[in-house]
């Protein structure tokens, strides 16, 4: 009996202990270390199988071969890199090269984690800082460079030139004010009553997509979010009334152009969106998918507009740099590092990288590479790009921006008048900005 | 209902049958219906996915499966998860069960507290639990080349090890175990005590075989749970060698890049081990006791 | 009642060999929890006094009671957990006493049971990344239901971009991913059901019904109070269907706490904030759940 008891007794025991050497066993291989000579860790922005085809096939070996440097490369979509950053940064095990949205810069450099690359930048040559002169000041904050856009966005109108036609309008000549796009998207209308049946004009109208949009109509009609050191919000000056008065428009009253109030298409595949199924002549969307849309709806002839502005201003669009990267403060292989972001942003290399993300490259001279000068309207996109304005770079941003968008959403709906929502709004971000100082 | 009717006066099988398995094949078909699209989407060739989805594609193809498969690490992927899923499965079917037959049947002084506290991990939400979870991982004493104290090296970071480690015993089996022994008679203990049996054979050797519902049952959750887990490899997780099922499926689904029909048959792939584990398993739901065991 | 149900476990005072073998048998599951479970967890609750950015090069930064403090004065906070408690209490019951048939009616060896016990399982298999894309389009405008809806001649509807729908609609997708879990787990339950229960039942003239309420329901009651309990733990901690779903939105109006302190955590890096709300809902699920075991066991509240 005895014996059997001891036994029973440490069986769980054992059955403990042989997990926890289980564990030890099974512990990586040990490294050399990401700080060993030679050994540059990168975490790219993205995870999709072109994007890392493109750059374990061709990029790396290339810049491999160039360096005899060893390239560790970890890909991870930038939505999903926040809790993996941050639980790395708080280990210090954060790699070298940091690929992230945009948004994340300006509270990396608030908690001094991040390299200023503005004197690494210095170095290149005039010529090639001019091509990338749209793309570079979304990478800023306060002035200096942090991060190196690797591929742009900005929101365009897609249209259909088959929809135009029919309601006897040019589609080669689409509108250039949004005074003009108004007074379009009500010819477009069809209704059934009071009901819409065909849109004339949809725009994103969930939390972030509504801050992006109303950003769009305040840029382009003169207005700000912030004043221009970062320290207060201006964002109900009368422009910024006057902008969403226009947004609300298009959702509220007899002549609303738009029923999509509150549906987040632009979540949806581009075939299942309004442009592509013929529920809508006019959308605002992502200009770097217009491949995407024309491909779901061949025969709707969509094409691109030109940002337009309110009358008597410049035309400014939501955009600027979809992702890019940056180098870890504490890395011991900062040159390693640039030299690496370099190879990245290298015309042709940028182009082919942009190409396999379907999105906009980052240089102006992209416009005449194979993959732009292949479609007249993603031609147009790169053209835009110096009409892009990004969304401010301040730490908080994430959340000014949940609480703009919660505000607007309300204006929007017409639950608050667009002063009312603008007051709000403004002071929340105030309070954001309070509490980050 | 009908069942213990149907039991009850041992009517013949077939008549008292279908009524049962006219509304089983009913709710199935409601269940199953969002996955005829998953499945008519991943034989629709990707130009045309969401484009003209139905339930029969006009032009079947396997090409989303051959692209999921063509995934630089998708067998690499399949090996690690299954690695420390089947660690994780065996460590659960005997820690967490052995600790809940105690707090069912063996309690000692202060074990209610004891069994409060251990659950009551289950109820903080992983947001908060991360962080810590992952120094834990990368202190990790005489792993990855850290030293007695834990520092030095990368820890369990970015190997099998670390990505088992949260896994290895789940509170939420201990809790299933109890219930389940809960609801067996102790007089059989009390029978084996007087006959001068040990405590752990009278686990082993009664309990345990009338407990084969819940072994399958921890089994089958501790694969589901450990199979699925996204958030826990993605952050601990940074290189190809140490990349799990989960990991690898997003590939299609990257932000602005979403590939429809390759990421639906991807999951399909993915997620047939667990339907073949579940399936080998379920016959072990309702064996045991039902056969006459609590009789000898 | 016509019969006696089954015996419930008489309590023992803690003493003696049984007591000591308990105590050595939790031993292992009890020091692995104490320390990769519990242990984040209490560093959470230091946390929670404290105002931390992960990205920070200081570390934690004490802030007492502050973070618990503003909590109760926050109106997003109060109405996400409002919000949390309703998905509770929809989703709970209407799962649990689905799941109970299902069980019920899969409890029989007959040909094909294994594929239609599996198939109630699929739902709980396949990683929601995937299936979330097939609900998004189950619920948009021109999906499945408003088809169904269009055939039956009935108008469609926003599923997930009105207040009033949305929160039902994660609800919806929520039993359909819970059902076939729940139904195992009972199925499993029903097994311990002692069989000569039923025939002492039936000799004492009991309807079905009779013995479902008199030898069933008591036998299940175990399981049945871990099934409430897990549901309750896990659909208060809801965040994956909300993320995929609805974003929280519209209008908040399905921004349960877990999504809230994901956001705290991740998007505005306060883990200090984001764990004190961390247990405010501990609070709320350790006292649900208390209140259903206590319950399950018959007990007086």
């Amino acid at each position: 009996m005895r014996r059997i008891r001891s036994a029973s007794a440490s069986a769980g025991l054992a059955a403990g202990c042989a997990a926890a050497l289980l564990l030890a066993a099974c512990g990586g291989e040990t490294e050399t270390g990401s700080d060993g000579a030679g050994t540059l860790t990168v975490w790219f922005p993205g995870n999709s199988e072109s994007e890392m085809a493109l750059v374990n096939d061709t990029i790396v070996p290339a810049f491999e071969e160039e360096t005899r440097a060893d390239i560790e490369v970890t890909y991870v979509d930038w939505a999903d890199i926040s809790p993996k950053l941050n639980a790395a940064f708080a280990a210090g095990t954060a790699p070298d090269v940091i690929g992230h949205g945009v948004a994340a810069t300006a509270d990396l450099v608030h908690n001094d984690r991040i390299e200023d690359l503005t004197p690494y930048l210095d170095e290149l040559d005039e010529a090639a800082r001019e091509d990338m002169g749209a793309a570079l000041p979304g990478g800023t904050v306060d002035g200096a460079q942090y991060m190196i856009p690797l591929i742009m966005t900005i929101r365009m109108i897609v249209y259909s030139g088959t929809d135009f036609a029919e309601a006897g309008l040019d589609p080669d000549q689409p509108p250039e004010t949004w005074e003009d796009v108004r007074a379009v998207a009500e010819q477009l209308t069809q209704r059934d009553g009071g009901d819409i049946t065909r849109a004339g004009l949809v725009v994103p109208s969930d939390p972030i997509g509504a801050q992006q949009a109303f950003g769009t109509f305040l840029w382009s009609n003169g207005g700000e979010f912030l004043n221009a050191d970062n320290t207060a919000s201006v964002m109900d000056s009368p422009e910024a009334v006057e902008a969403l008065d226009y947004y609300v428009r298009l959702y509220q009253g007899p002549d609303a152009v738009d029923n999509t109030l509150g549906v987040a298409w632009a979540g949806s595949p581009e075939a299942q969106q309004p442009i592509a199924t013929g529920d809508a002549s006019m959308q605002l969307s992502n200009a770097g998918s217009i491949g995407k849309y024309q491909e779901a709806a061949p025969d709707r002839d969509l094409r691109l507009m030109m940002p337009p502005a309110f009358e008597g201003n410049e035309p400014q669009a939501f955009g600027g740099p979809a992702n890019g990267l940056m180098i870890n403060k504490d890395s011991g292989q900062k040159d390693l590092a640039w030299d690496f972001i370099t190879h990245m942003i290298e015309a042709d290399t940028n182009t082919d990288y942009a190409e396999a993300l379907g999105a906009l490259p980052i240089h102006a001279s992209a416009v005449d590479s194979d993959y732009i000068s292949a479609n007249p309207e993603l031609q147009k996109a790169v053209e835009a790009l110096v009409s892009n304005h990004p969304n401010p770079n301040v730490p908080g941003w994430v959340q000014m921006r949940d609480a703009m968008g919660q505000h607007l959403e309300r204006a929007l709906h017409g639950e608050v008048d667009p002063q009312e929502a603008l007051t709000a709004a403004a002071r929340e971000v105030d309070q954001v900005i309070e509490s980050g100082s | 209902m009908t069942a213990l009717m149907a039991r009850a006066r041992r009517r013949p099988r077939s008549s008292r049958l279908w009524p049962r398995v006219m509304v089983l094949s009913v709710v199935t078909a409601l269940v199953l219906l969002p996955f005829v699209w998953m499945t008519s989407l991943a034989f629709t060739p990707e130009g045309a996915a969401f484009s003209e989805v139905r339930l029969i594609p006009a032009q079947p193809t396997l090409e989303n499966f051959a692209t999921a498969m063509r995934v630089a690490n998708l067998d690499t992927a399949f090996i690690n998860s299954a690695v420390v899923t089947s660690i994780a499965v065996l460590t659960n079917c005997v820690i967490p069960v052995l600790a809940g037959y105690a707090f069912a049947h063996l309690p000692f002084r202060g074990s209610k507290v004891v069994f409060y506290v251990l659950i009551s991990t289950a109820a903080i939400p992983v947001s908060v639990t991360l962080i810590p979870l992952f120094l834990m991982a990368k202190n990790f004493p005489l792993a990855g080349g850290n030293d007695l104290l834990g520092s030095g090296g990368s820890g369990l970071l970015d190997s099998l090890g670390g990505l088992m480690l949260p896994y290895l015993v789940g509170t939420m089996n201990i809790f299933l175990s109890r219930q389940y022994f809960a609801g067996m008679d102790r007089d059989f203990a009390e029978a084996a005590r007087i006959d001068g049996a040990s405590e752990f054979r009278i686990f082993s050797r009664i309990y345990l075989p009338m407990a084969r519902p819940l072994i399958a049952l921890v089994a089958v959750f501790s694969f589901t749970g450990v199979w699925d887990d996204f958030l826990w490899p993605l952050v601990v997780s940074t290189s190809e060698r140490s990349t799990t099922v989960q990991l690898a499926i997003t590939t299609f689904a990257s932000t602005g890049n979403v590939k429809y029909g390759a990421l639906m048959a991807a999951t399909i792939l993915v997620s047939i081990p667990v339907l073949v584990v579940f399936l080998v398993n379920q016959r072990g739901f309702i064996s045991g006791l039902s056969e006459g065991g609590l009789k000898g | 009642m016509p019969t006696g149900a089954p015996p419930r476990p008489r309590r023992r005072r803690p003493h003696g060999k049984p007591a000591l073998f308990g105590a050595l048998f939790v031993v292992p599951a009890a020091l692995y929890v104490a320390i990769f479970q519990l242990g984040p967890v209490l560093y959470g609750l230091v946390l929670s006094f404290t105002r931390y950015s992960p990205l920070s090069r200081s570390g934690p930064e004490f802030v007492g009671l502050d973070n618990y403090r503003s909590l109760y004065g926050d109106p997003e906070f109060g109405r996400a957990m409002l919000i949390t408690g309703r998905y509770v209490l929809q989703v709970l019951p209407i799962t649990v006493v689905i799941a109970l048939g299902l069980a019920l009616l899969s409890n029989r060896a007959f040909r094909g049971v294994g594929l239609f016990r599996t198939a109630m399982y699929v739902p709980h298999v396949v990683s929601l990344t995937a299936v979330s894309m097939i609900w998004l389009w189950i619920y948009s405008d021109d999906g499945v239901i408003n088809q169904i809806l269009d055939l039956l001649g009935m108008a469609g509807q926003r599923w997930l971009s009105t207040e009033d729908a949305a929160l039902n609609a994660a609800s919806a997708m929520r039993v359909w991913k819970a059902l076939g879990s729940n139904m195992v787990l009972l199925l499993a339950g029903l097994q311990t059901v002692p069989k000569d229960l039923y025939e002492a039942a039936r000799v004492d003239g009991a309807n079905a019904w009779q013995q479902f309420r008199a030898v069933t329901l008591p036998g299940l009651r175990p399981m049945l109070t871990y099934v409430i309990a897990m549901d309750i733990i896990y659909l208060a901690q809801g965040f994956t269907e909300i993320f995929v779903l609805t974003q929280g939105g519209p209008y908040g109006s399905t921004t349960t706490v877990n999504f809230l302190i994901y956001t705290e955590a991740f998007q505005y890096n306060q883990m200090g904030s984001a764990s004190a709300m961390a247990f405010v809902l501990f609070a709320f699920i350790a006292g649900l759940s208390i209140v259903a075991i206590r319950v399950g066991q018959g007990r007086r509240l």
